[in-house]
């Protein structure tokens, strides 16, 4: 017998919790600290020129911009295909589950620098003259490159978020996909409402590791002609006098880089972290893909 | 009700049904027993077909399923399912799991969909657990919540398959209880189980498998006091205890 006492009401899903807020407050204090305290400290040195602080903001701010620009690129379709290529992994058909299989194989097995020297080298050629004509004509050709060099990390990536989304599929018990069977569901009613939603839940938090593993990886692009923080962040460097230049600037510089890219990945991750919250569901917790 | 006529199944090389024959009227609650791997949970599966037989008819309601032209989806409403392990969908609460069929399936309006959910989780016991997730009930709960999300469908008849085998002994009675008034209230029900007290208060007959075949079939007191067979004398003495 159940009794009303041992029935506890569920509270709708917080995106923002208590948890949550500690993070923001977190957030938001390590930036400002960041902009006002240790950015002016570790510059005090330059603080004498005002010009060196117009150059810097500059190149920090095109820097910044180009990393987002080819994260944005990146990273929502690496999701896409990561997704597509671990449900075409799973799948009974063969001719989904094989091309998939190289594929992950293919882009896991390859260092991401040869996959962005492959592509800056040859990737335009892969575009349709046509295409080429009518929807990228205001671009350089440089800069097209730089774009599907972008795109073939999203797709080093993919390969992992493959593998993330496959275990994901595989750790939906077989039971679930019965019970829907014998319910009358179709099989595809059965993937949408019971098979994907399990998915979703089990790949998210493997998925913000990789995601974050992908922010970083664009840093490659500055090895060919990318525009990103790493590549401005060296360009400037070089336009400095290099005599006399202070050791401790190089060390300014490249530190301000690396506290950037931990501040995007971390907001990253932590947004991802609010995601599975939200989605929290008993059962389907803690179980490690 | 259900006629089920010469049914053949293999595995692979397993031969797990060999020529199954039995009949199942309107109202009536079978049980069948049997020693594991004798094929219980295979025939069940035949007729909804999760499984398919390699040869054999099955019939409900005098139609043939079996066959090419009848969906598969629409046997499985005529027949609703229990299964040994629950199989709750995890990610949905009590009353979606248990309005899901009715929306999805049947097409019935979300409001009144759960209002017939809240009804059948009445029936089992578990109005106010509507809201737990799967993981925050008790096997007990579980299965009776995988009751009423099959008895939603209403189906012509119920399949349980050892609906009481994966549940610690505290929780038995509580499904038995819900099976039991299911077959006084005239479902007409298929159950695999080594249940003795239920085989003997609610079923109308029984059936007895043995690799493959059905050795033995009567009452419970035929069966359990008076076996003719002696495959089916040694099992009962085993179960029994």
């Amino acid at each position: 017998m159940e009794t009303a006492a041992a029935f506890r009401l569920r509270a709708a899903p917080k995106l923002v919790t208590g948890v949550g807020v500690v993070h923001l407050v977190e957030m938001t204090v390590a930036g400002l600290l960041m902009v006002f305290v240790i950015l002016p400290a570790i510059f005090s040195f330059s603080l004498l020129s005002p010009q060196f602080w117009q150059i810097y903001t500059r190149f920090y701010v095109t820097g910044l911009f180009g990393t987002f620009f080819y994260v944005a690129l990146a990273l929502p379709l690496s999701a896409v295909i990561g997704f597509l290529m671990g449900w075409a992994r799973v799948s009974r058909i063969r001719i989904f589950a094989w091309p998939s299989s190289l594929y992950v194989n293919v882009f896991r097995g390859v260092p991401p620098l040869i996959l962005v020297i492959f592509a800056s080298l040859f990737g335009t050629s892969l575009i349709p003259q046509p295409i080429l004509d009518r929807f990228l004509a205001g671009f350089r050709r440089g800069d097209i490159a730089v774009g599907i060099a972008a795109i073939a990390i999203g797709m080093h990536s993919s390969a992992y978020q493959a593998e993330i989304f496959r275990a994901g599929f595989q750790s939906v018990p077989k039971g679930q996909v019965e019970a829907a069977q014998a319910l009358g569901l179709r099989p595809w009613q059965g993937m949408r409402h019971v098979i994907l939603p399990q998915t979703f839940r089990l790949s998210l938090p493997p998925l913000s590791n990789e995601f974050a593993a992908l922010i970083k990886d664009t840093s490659i692009l500055a090895a060919i002609s990318g525009v990103d923080l790493v590549a401005k962040s060296r360009d400037l460097l070089g336009i400095l006098p290099a005599s006399g230049l202070p050791i401790v600037w190089i060390f300014a510089v490249w530190t301000v880089v690396a506290l950037t890219y931990f501040v995007i990945t971390y907001a990253v991750t932590r947004g991802l972290r609010l995601l599975e919250r939200k989605f929290h569901t008993p059962g389907l917790e803690g179980i490690s893909l | 009700m259900i006629r089920v006529n010469d049914i053949q199944k293999h595995f692979g090389a397993l031969h797990v049904l060999r020529g199954i024959t039995f009949e199942v009227q309107k109202g009536e609650a079978i049980v069948i027993i049997g020693p594991s791997g004798s094929g219980k949970s295979t025939l069940l599966r035949c007729i909804n077909l999760l499984v398919e037989p390699d040869s054999g008819q099955v019939f409900i309601d005098g139609v043939q399923v079996n066959r090419h032209g009848i969906r598969h989806e629409w046997v499985r409403q005529q027949v609703g399912m229990v299964f040994q392990s629950f199989n709750l969908f995890t990610h949905l609460t009590a009353i979606d799991n248990v309005t899901l069929g009715l929306t999805r399936v049947k097409g019935m309006p979300h409001d009144k969909a759960v209002q017939k959910a809240r009804e059948l989780l009445a029936r089992v016991g578990l109005a106010v657990k509507e809201n737990a997730y799967p993981a925050e009930l008790s096997g007990g709960q579980q299965q009776r919540v995988a009751i009423a999300r099959a008895l939603a469908m209403d189906p012509k008849a119920m399949l349980f398959d050892e609906p009481t085998s994966a549940l610690d002994p505290e929780y038995i009675r509580e499904v038995l209880d819900v099976m039991t008034a299911l077959a006084r209230e005239g479902m007409t029900m298929i159950v695999v189980t080594h249940e003795m007290g239920f085989a003997s208060n609610a079923a109308s007959r029984i059936l007895f498998m043995d690799a493959g075949k059905i050795v033995e079939e009567g009452t419970a007191e035929q069966i359990f006091q008076n076996p003719k067979e002696d495959r089916t004398r040694s099992f009962v003495s085993k179960i029994l205890r």
